[in-house]
Order: C-alpha cells, then sequence, then structure tokens
C-alpha cells in the first residue's frame, strides 16, 4: 500500500460521504429531491472502495503474496510535540476493520435508497441526505482509526451528527429533548473515555493501540492502572453503545427517522462502543478484572433490556430495547474471550436489525406516520412483503435454526458456559427466551388479529424502492451467517468467517483461548428456548389474549417498572439532571449578578467620579492657576525634599477643612 | 546701606501690597507703579545704574500709561465692598501663596551662597551694553537673543494692533476669539 | 552688618507670592495683568542681585533682565489687546464671568 493511488483510495473510503455532506449542504436548495442521487452515489463508491480493502486485506489482488494478505496501514504526522507528544492521522484497517467498512457502506446504501422513497416530499430532504453522509463519513473515519486520539475525534464526530440526526424533526419538542439527551449522556461518557485515553497516553506517552498494548505487555503500566484505564474506556464505550449505565438515551432517539434508526442504532454509532473494544482487544485482555467487568455488564443488559422490551406498546421501542439488548450479548461475547463470536454477532445483528428499523419505518408509512402498535393490526394480508421480512428478521433475531442469529448467538452463550460463567450463561439463555418473546409478540400484534383503525384498514404495500432494500436485507439475513458455520457441524464448508477475522495471535496467547468446538446439546438448547417464547407470544397475543389482560391486571406494578425502563430515567433525573439543572442556574445568577454586577459597578463607579471630577472643570483661569501653583508647590517641595513643609501644609490644610466643615455644620 | 535697603523694600512691599487689595483700579496702578520705582531703587543698589534707568523709563514710564490707558478703555464704577473686586478664592489663594513664599524664603535661607561680596554687576551702560551684545566674556549667547528679542517686540506690535482693531467687513481680518 | 544676597532674595520672594496672591484673587482682569508685571518684576530683582553677588556669572543676569524687561513690555501690549478685545464683545472685564470652557 505504498503508492498515493492506492492510499487515495483508501482514503476515499472515509472523504467522499464528506465530500457528499458539503454538496448537499451547499447547494441542497437547488438539488432538492436530487440530493439522494448523490449521497447514494458517493456511498456506493465507498462500497466499491471497501471491497477493494477488503479484498487486498484478504490477499486476493494480484499484487500480493499469493494466498496472504496484510492489513493496510499507513499514516501522516499531524501533530509534532516531541517524543510523547506527537500524534497521528492514518489509517489501520486489518480483517476486522474491512468487514465493518463493507457492513456500514452497504448498510448507508440501503437506507440512502430507502429514504428516497420515505423522505419524498419532506421539505428538508437535502438536509437529511447531508447528514446521513456526514454521519456515514464519521463513522467509516471512526473504523480505520488507528490510535485514539484519531478515534476519539471521529468518535465525536459520530456523536455530534447523531445529535443533528436524532433532532431531525426539530419541530417537535420530544425530538430535541431526545436529541440534547442522547447527546449529554454521551458526553459523559466521551469524558470516561478521555480520561482512559489521559491515563494510557500519560503512561505510555503513545495512543497508538498497538503501541499502547505493546507497552502494556512489556510492563510499562502497572495492572491496577491498566484495568481502571480499561473500565475508563469501557464506560465510553457503554454510553455510544448504550448498556447499563448509560443506556437510557436509546429509547428516546427513536424519534429521529426511522431509517436513520436503522442505519446509526443498528450498524453504525451503536457499533461505536462495541468496536472500539474489539479494535483495542489487545489492551483488554491483558486486564482479567476488565473483562469480566465487560461480560457481566454486558449480560446483564442483555437480560435487563429485554425485560423492558416485553411491555412496550410501541414497535420501534420494542425494537430499540432490542438492540441494547443484542449489543449486551456482543459485549457478553467480548469480555468471555470470544471475539469472533462477538463480532460475527455484530455483523449479522447490522443485517437483520436495520432489516427491522426499515420494516418499522415502512409500517409507520403505511399506517400514516405513527409506530403505536394499538393503530395496527391485520397488515398480514395487506402488506405481504413487509410481514414475511419481519418474520425472516424475527426468526434470525430470536436465534432459531438456519436464520443468521442463530451462529452467532449460540456461539456466544457456548462461550458463556465454556469459560464457567454458569450465571452469566443462565442469564444469557433466559434472554433468548425473551427476545423471542418480545419480537413476535410485535409481529402477532401488528399483523395478525383485526385491523384496529381506519389507517390499519387501509394499508397497503409501500412502493419498490422501500420494498426493494427489504428484501435484500431480509435475504441477508438468512444466509449472513453461514459464512460463519463452525467446523463441528458436520458440514464440509469452510468457517470463512472464523478464519477471517480473528483476534490477534497475541490476544489469543493472552487468553489461551482453545478454539471451542460445536455443541449440539448447546444449539439445541438455545433454539428450545427461543422456540417456547415464540409459542408464548402466539398464545398471549393471538389463542388466549385474556391471559394478557390477567396477567396485567395481577402485576401492575412490574407491567408499569417495565414498561417504564425500569425508571432509570427517573433516577437519574433525580440523580444527576435536576442538581446539574440547578448548578447551572445558580451559576448563570451568579454571573448575572455578581460578575454583571462588578462590571456595571466599575462602570458606574468610574462614571459617577466623572461626574464629580466634572466640578473641577469650571472655565474659570484663576481656578486653574491656582492648581498650577499648587502642583507646582508640591512638586517642589517633593523635589528639594522639604519634607517639613508637606507636614506643616498637611496639618494647615486639615485645620482648614475641620474649620470650614465645622462652620457649615 | 541696611537702612537705604530697608526704606526700599517697605516701599516696594507695601506697593504690591496696595496693588492687590486697593478697591480703586487706578490706584491699583500707581501702587504698581511705586512698586517699579522701588525695584529700581534696588538696581541702582545693586551696582546697575543703566538697568535702573531702563526700568524707569519703560516700566513706570510705558507699561504703566499702557495699563492706564487699559484702565481708560474698560472703564467700570468704582466699588464699595471687597466682595466685589476679591473672588472665592481669597483664602485658599492666600495660603498657597503664603506657602510658596515661604517654601522659597526657606530654599534661599538653607542654601550655602559662599563667600559672595557685592559690587560684580555691571556699573558703567558701557559693560552692560557689551554684556548685551554678546562680547563681553561668558554671555556670547546674547547676540542670539538680543536679536530674537527685537524679532519677538516686532510680532508684538503688530500682533496687538491686529488683536484689537475693530472689524471693517471685508478682506481677511483676524479678530480674538474669546 | 552688610546687605547680603539673601536679604534682596526674600524681598524678591515676598514680592513674588504678593504678586501670585493678587493674580488668584482680583477679579478685574487688568489689575491681574498687574499683579503678574509685580511677579516679573520680582523675577528680575532675584536675577540682578544674582549678576551683582556672583562673579562667576560676569554679569550676565543683567542681561537676562533686559530681555525680560522688554518682553514684559510687549506681552503687556498684547494682552491689553486681547482684554480690549474680549472688553467690546461681552462689555466686561470681570474674569469669573468669561467661563464659556466650563463643564
Amino acid at each position: 500500500m505504498n503508492t498515493v493511488s492506492s492510499q487515495l483510495i483508501i482514503a476515499a473510503i472515509v472523504g467522499l460521504p464528506f465530500m457528499a455532506f458539503l454538496i448537499c449542504v451547499l447547494f441542497g436548495r437547488r438539488l432538492k429531491e436530487n440530493a439522494q442521487y448523490v449521497g447514494t452515489f458517493c456511498v456506493l463508491i465507498s462500497l466499491v472502495f471497501s471491497c477493494f480493502a477488503l479484498a487486498y486485506v484478504a490477499g486476493l489482488l494480484p499484487g500480493n503474496v499469493p494466498g496472504e494478505g496484510s492489513s493496510i496501514q499507513f499514516s501522516v504526522h499531524w501533530i509534532d510535540l516531541g517524543p510523547g507528544g506527537s500524534f497521528s492521522m492514518g489509517v489501520d484497517i486489518d480483517h476486522w476493520a474491512a468487514v465493518m467498512l463493507i457492513i456500514v457502506c452497504f448498510v448507508s446504501l440501503m437506507v440512502q435508497i430507502f429514504s428516497g422513497g420515505y423522505m419524498e416530499g419532506h421539505p428538508r430532504f437535502a438536509w437529511y441526505y447531508a447528514v446521513v453522509s456526514i454521519f456515514t463519513g464519521s463513522m467509516l473515519g471512526l473504523v480505520v482509526s488507528p490510535n485514539f486520539i484519531q478515534a476519539y475525534f471521529f468518535w465525536e464526530l459520530v456523536g455530534g451528527t447523531s445529535y443533528l440526526i436524532h433532532g431531525f424533526y426539530f419541530e417537535k419538542p420530544a425530538a430535541t429533548y431526545a436529541a440534547e439527551k442522547a447527546f449529554i449522556v454521551n458526553r459523559v461518557a466521551d469524558a470516561a473515555l478521555f480520561i482512559g485515553i489521559i491515563i494510557f497516553w500519560r503512561e505510555t506517552g503513545t495512543t497508538s493501540f498497538s503501541g499502547i498494548a505493546s507497552a502494556a505487555h512489556a510492563g510499562f503500566i502497572g495492572s491496577t492502572t491498566l484495568t481502571a484505564a480499561s473500565l475508563f474506556v469501557f464506560l465510553g464505550a457503554t454510553g455510544k453503545s448504550a448498556q447499563f449505565p448509560l443506556h437510557v438515551w436509546l429509547s428516546n432517539a427513536m424519534q429521529g427517522p426511522t431509517p436513520l434508526s436503522a442505519l446509526i442504532h443498528a450498524a453504525a454509532m451503536i457499533v461505536s462502543g462495541v468496536y472500539l473494544v474489539s479494535r483495542t482487544y489487545n489492551i483488554f485482555v491483558q486486564s482479567p478484572t476488565a473483562m469480566e467487568v465487560v461480560a457481566i455488564v454486558g449480560a446483564f443488559t442483555a437480560f435487563m433490556s429485554a425485560t423492558m422490551a416485553i411491555a412496550q406498546k410501541d414497535i420501534k421501542q420494542i425494537i430499540a430495547y432490542s438492540t441494547i439488548s443484542q449489543f449486551g450479548y456482543v459485549m457478553l461475547g467480548l469480555g468471555e474471550g470470544a471475539f469472533t463470536a462477538g463480532v460475527f454477532h455484530i455483523y449479522n445483528h447490522a443485517l437483520f436489525k436495520s432489516l427491522l428499523f426499515l420494516l418499522a419505518a415502512s409500517l409507520g408509512y403505511a399506517v400514516g406516520g405513527s409506530s403505536d402498535m394499538g393503530v395496527m393490526g391485520g397488515l398480514k394480508k395487506r402488506m405481504p412483503v413487509t410481514y414475511w421480512a419481519f418474520v425472516i428478521a424475527g426468526l434470525s433475531l430470536a436465534g432459531i435454526f438456519p436464520f443468521s442469529g442463530f451462529w452467532s448467538k449460540d456461539a456466544i452463550i457456548a462461550a458463556a458456559y465454556d469459560e464457567g460463567h454458569y450465571v452469566l450463561f443462565a442469564l444469557a439463555l433466559f434472554t433468548v427466551f425473551l427476545t423471542a418473546l418480545y419480537i413476535f409478540r410485535g409481529i402477532f400484534i401488528c399483523f395478525w388479529g383485526e385491523p384496529r383503525s381506519e389507517e390499519a384498514r387501509k394499508a397497503v404495500e409501500v412502493p419498490s424502492i422501500m420494498t426493494v432494500p427489504m428484501i435484500i436485507l431480509a435475504f441477508l439475513s438468512i444466509v449472513s451467517g453461514w459464512v460463519g458455520i463452525p467446523k463441528g457441524f458436520g458440514l464440509p464448508i469452510k468457517d470463512v468467517f472464523g478464519d477471517f477475522v480473528q483476534p490477534s495471535s497475541f490476544a489469543q496467547k493472552t487468553l489461551h483461548a482453545t478454539p471451542q468446538n460445536f455443541s449440539f446439546v448447546m444449539a439445541g438448547i438455545s433454539v428450545l428456548f427461543g422456540v417456547i417464547g415464540i409459542w408464548l407470544a402466539y398464545t398471549v397475543v393471538v389463542a388466549r389474549p385474556q391471559w394478557a389482560t390477567a396477567v396485567g391486571r395481577t402485576f401492575p406494578r412490574v407491567h408499569a417498572f417495565l414498561l417504564n425502563g425500569w425508571y432509570f430515567d427517573l433516577v437519574y433525573d433525580r440523580l444527576f439532571v435536576r442538581p446539574a439543572k440547578a448548578l447551572g442556574g445558580a451559576v448563570r445568577d451568579f454571573d448575572l449578578r455578581g460578575f454583571g454586577g462588578l462590571v456595571s459597578g466599575i462602570g458606574g463607579a468610574v462614571s459617577w467620579s466623572g461626574e464629580r471630577l466634572r466640578a473641577l472643570q469650571t472655565g474659570g483661569v484663576q481656578n486653574y492657576a491656582f492648581a498650577v501653583l499648587l502642583g507646582a508647590l508640591i512638586i517642589a517641595i517633593i523635589a528639594s525634599a522639604q519634607y517639613s513643609f508637606l507636614v506643616v501644609a498637611l496639618v494647615v490644610a486639615f485645620s482648614v477643612v475641620a474649620a470650614a466643615v465645622g462652620a457649615r455644620l | 546701606m541696611i537702612f537705604v535697603f530697608i526704606v526700599l523694600s517697605a516701599i516696594t512691599l507695601i506697593s504690591s501690597f496696595g496693588v492687590v487689595i486697593s478697591r480703586n483700579v487706578v490706584h491699583s496702578a500707581l501702587f504698581m507703579s511705586g512698586a517699579f520705582l522701588g525695584v529700581a531703587g534696588f538696581f541702582a543698589m545693586l551696582h546697575s545704574p543703566a538697568l535702573a534707568a531702563l526700568q524707569v523709563l519703560i516700566y513706570v514710564g510705558a507699561v504703566t500709561v499702557v495699563i492706564l490707558f487699559g484702565i481708560m478703555f474698560t472703564q467700570r464704577p468704582q466699588v464699595r465692598r471687597f466682595r466685589t473686586i476679591l473672588n472665592r478664592q481669597v483664602g485658599a489663594g492666600f495660603t498657597v501663596a503664603l506657602f510658596v513664599g515661604a517654601l522659597l524664603i526657606y530654599v534661599f535661607l538653607q542654601q550655602d551662597w559662599g563667600s559672595t561680596s557685592a559690587g560684580h554687576g555691571p556699573r558703567t551702560v558701557a559693560s552692560l551694553g557689551r554684556i548685551l551684545v554678546g562680547v563681553s566674556s561668558g554671555t556670547d549667547i546674547f547676540a542670539l537673543l538680543f536679536e530674537v528679542a527685537s524679532i519677538l517686540l516686532l510680532v508684538a506690535v503688530v500682533a496687538a494692533i491686529v488683536i484689537s482693531r475693530r472689524k471693517t467687513g471685508e478682506g481677511v481680518e483676524r479678530r480674538a476669539e474669546e | 552688618m552688610s546687605v547680603t544676597l539673601v536679604w534682596y532674595l526674600i524681598v524678591a520672594a515676598m514680592m513674588f507670592a504678593i504678586g501670585a496672591w493678587g493674580a488668584m484673587i482680583r477679579r478685574n482682569a487688568v489689575v491681574v495683568f498687574m499683579c503678574v508685571e509685580l511677579m516679573i518684576n520680582a523675577v528680575n530683582l532675584t536675577l540682578v542681585a544674582f549678576s551683582d553677588y556672583l562673579p562667576k556669572a560676569h554679569g550676565a543676569g543683567t542681561g537676562y533682565a533686559v530681555l525680560v524687561i522688554a518682553i514684559a513690555a510687549a506681552e503687556v501690549a498684547v494682552g491689553l489687546a486681547i482684554v480690549l478685545a474680549v472688553f467690546r464683545t461681552r462689555r466686561t472685564v470681570n474674569i469669573d464671568e468669561i467661563n464659556s470652557m466650563k463643564g
């Protein structure tokens, strides 16, 4: 990768979406509906170049050493302040990053094609595409970053552009609130991440991932410091990936346009957190405590948000909590040392979750803009493509054989069992049941039974510009897992993904990872739990709906607890938001009255003294002559050092003034 | 000599005082010329008779007359009370002037004048003349100063005429602005 | 006891102080002029006293005194011209009333 042209091609992967942003922003008024072609074209080129990068990394290009690929690495010096103070901007694309590039570009492409139909007629059409493009560019920049500083730079860009996305419908106060909430929660996470970066930089003098990893291995960082810094980085990752305790923004973020949720809450922004953990895996594996924490938080989050999802009334909320839950799985996998299983689940999840969001978008499009399940129902016959795509996505999400989700989710659960974390294993298994339950509850409520509103009765299938991406993604949701079928399954197919995306040999050594064998028992148990969940959903929604009402009446508080997201919003509001607002108000008041008063007071004092001094300007020559003589007298006294005169003069002056005051009084 | 000195200083100081507190402007002018005469006497005591003559000629002769002319043109009726002729600065001005005078006297008394003796002034008109045109030793600068002073006198004469001219209504005139 | 230098200087200082006081307190502009003349004469007296008592000066003090007399005469001429000009418009020589620079 030393020719400028090939480096330019790699740089263009990140640069083209930014260019699309500039074009849409500068010429949006004139482009109007044609902005979609600009955005789609740029991301398509990025996708082609990403395939080129993948081919190079896989060793498939003619220039490579036959059969072997290598990672693409080049960088330029950005800031050079001497040893320990030099930061570079560059590119480091290894196998996993190359796959990630393709995922982001592909999902962005699908979303932009879909949005051409979904956003038709919206006055801010060009701005929509501008925001999508800059977001895609930021995410791609994050994917290729070789060091913490550049990653943080693009991390912040991702956060900032997601603010624009969440607040796209800024006419609604709920949307602006959601955008602020997402941004502020992410800010807390970013602060933690920054602290972690600073600790790493101070200990090792570098911010590049590989540099810190080797420094840590060579013993430059004490183990407690390493664990602490890794936990800070992980806390930052929980903010972006919506894990406990910083998961509260995601359900509000559903205020953004739904196709964009398909991009950012399935394949891009949400992934940045776990992606960072996977990129810095060589650092994490050196701290067993950090790995434990990652796994525990992941499993707990998965369980927690699945319980919240089963009580929701809005299809987008169900999908949002599902995303939190699935990324809990990924964190569990990474924490257990099952790197390949974790990233495999990211890859599969990107595809079926973005499909689910696009389906929710098309549902909303069909019933007039709402995603409340109470206005849907009976859409099975009216929207067949959407229905079958939903079923496929649901089965993939629930991890039913042979859909894509099965392969990755099962691998994670098996890893939890193999590592001996039986509590986490039990949680993960129970969450499989919950996952199947909530997604199929959603499907049955939306598509089966009788239409519950006028819009549902008149709903028709969405136009083909929207169904084509859905069909493509549905097909991929079935087959995407098949590139990672483990050897133990008995089929003569190579585990392409598993061979391609491995943790580094260093990580493997540190983890003492033994390759896992596929276990039919484990697979069977998780599929069984999934099927039980589907059966329960069918029973509760279609066959015996009175059970649902009975349960709801018996446990009203539990239902409210789950529906309100375990009351996290309430707790955070009391604990953090109100004190912060009070503090802000106090500071503002101090600034207004304290500093403002001080500044105006100085001005007032100057003007008051000016008014008083004005009396000296009498216009009378003899007064001025008196002043001159007096001044000359004083100077003469001081110059000739006859200070006795000064003393006498002061005494006389004082007595005269006293006499004058006495006479007046 | 001391007696003469005391008489002369009495004349001078009492006349000065009279200038300041006299209620009649013409009296002030006459007191002023009295003070000039006292100073002329001092000049004579200081072995500068030429200068004493010059003092009488110019000050008592010309300046007093000019001032009397000025009084004539700006006539005001005689006042009865001191308050009319003195402004509100009387007390403060007195204090400051007192201190100025006291400081000067104090400094003069403190200074060690060494062994000085009288009698070094220009006793003849010729020596005064030599000083003024700068041929006497150590007074070379006076050649230039003499010429500058003559130019200044010319400018002053012209300026006085121009400033106090009455407005005629045409041509480029310069009227003194208040 | 003979008259020393200091005696002349003291007389001159007193005359100067009186002149200064008068210049500050009289309302009539012409009288202020007269007090200024008093001050100038005090200075002249000082100069000539120094010229007589200090041999090193070679009588330069007297020369200066002559020039000061000339300049003072010129100043009287110009100053009275100004007073007359002011009197013509304002009909007063009371200095207190000439205060348009007030404020």
